[in-house]
């Protein structure tokens, strides 16, 4: 997604939130909800999970908007603040080891094809797979932050990446993705 | 590597991302089962990108705002809070050293400094300064005004400086109160305009 604030609008509001004005840290709030809400959605499993997201990360903006330069892309940033409270619930649902089960369901699912549309199969593929291909497709992460966002390797990330393509193509049928 | 094989859905994702092996390029380049997969594999890319966006359910700025409000006043109120703590304590020992003689004359001074910068700090509270709207260039002013007001602070929370240099800790008193008047300056002259 393209940034939706000009980087000299950006720097404004910014330098005026960090001055303690709230009606600038709003405009900063309204112009990036949708987008952090949409991310949360994709690398969440659910509405719920992603709301609790996007608190998070607006919460973390407050906190460390001085560590903003003023140089890159805010979205960029928040976008960074986002994954992170994101993918942050990985690690914690990864204590209580849910992930086998969810993988299990998706592989007693793949043998069958399916014509879905490119929605429904996204939202089937697991929680992982989903953030990979959203980060890496979409957002344009590069492997190699995928593995330092996710505390994983960068061939943990390539590998997901193709198997979450190779599910698709079976869940998409030729030419449904279009 | 066989020229004879097609490309697996890793090789293929890594030539779409524009990190293909030259086997892997070339194979694409004349196999055609392999040059349709790459073009799936682009138009799936295409499609997750034109996926509409979310609308979150609930609004959530009223929490967000209220917890800046929260953050806002106890980053003030701790690093404030501090440096009030080491003065008060600085101003203590003077107190038991001098109890029998007069006051040195850099201890004078010293002690109008903070004065000084606790009347100045008190004008700045008294404006309610988290409860303005700010013009770009007046928030540039405070946020620049802020930074060096915490990196005074911090020189000041670090009682190596009491102890080494008493000099510039007198001149880091008058600093603090120099920055506290200017950010009055700023939040009056925004009140005036905006009448308040």
């Amino acid at each position: 997604m393209a940034d939706t604030l000009p980087l000299a609008e950006a720097r404004s509001l910014v330098a005026r939130a960090r001055a303690g004005d709230f009606a600038a840290l709003e405009q900063l709030y309204r112009a990036y909800e949708r987008p952090v809400y949409t991310l949360a959605r994709r690398l969440t499993r659910g509405a719920d999970d992603a709301e609790d997201v996007l608190q998070e990360t607006f919460l973390e903006v407050c906190r460390s908007l001085k560590q903003w330069r003023g140089e890159g892309s805010l979205w960029g940033w928040i976008r960074t603040i986002a994954a992170s409270k994101a993918l942050m619930r990985y690690r914690r649902e990864k204590l209580r080891a849910w992930e086998p089960l969810e993988d299990d369901v998706a592989r007693q699912a793949e043998d069958v094809p399916l014509q879905m549309d490119l929605e429904a199969a996204l939202a089937r593929l697991p929680e992982r797979s989903r953030a990979v291909v959203w980060l890496h497709d979409v957002e344009g992460y590069t492997h190699e932050e995928i593995a330092e966002l996710m505390g994983m390797t960068t061939s943990f990330s390539k590998s997901q990446l193709a198997r979450a393509h190779e599910r698709l193509r079976r869940w998409l049928g030729a030419g449904a993705e279009q | 590597m066989s020229a004879t094989r097609h490309g697996t859905v890793d090789e293929l994702l890594a030539v779409r991302d524009g990190e293909g092996s030259g086997w892997a390029r070339e194979h694409v380049a004349t196999c055609r089962a392999c040059a349709a997969e790459l073009q799936r594999l682009e138009q799936v890319r295409a499609g997750l990108r034109a996926l509409p966006a979310f609308a979150p359910p609930r609004d959530a700025w009223p929490v967000v705002l209220e917890a800046a409000r929260r953050e806002r006043r106890r980053r003030r109120f701790s690093t404030w809070s501090g440096v009030a703590a080491v003065a008060a304590a600085v101003v203590i020992g003077f107190a038991v050293l001098h109890r029998h003689a007069s006051p040195a004359p850099e201890d004078v001074a010293l002690q109008q400094a903070m004065a000084e910068s606790a009347a100045m700090e008190q004008m700045f509270e008294s404006l309610h300064p988290d409860r303005r709207a700010l013009s770009g260039q007046a928030a540039s002013v405070v946020a620049d005004l802020e930074d060096q007001l915490a990196q005074v602070d911090a020189a000041l929370n670090d009682t190596a400086n009491w102890r080494g240099a008493p000099d510039r800790v007198a001149g880091l008193w008058k600093q603090r109160a120099g920055l506290l008047s200017a950010l009055v300056d700023v939040h009056e002259t925004r009140a005036s305009v905006a009448g308040l």
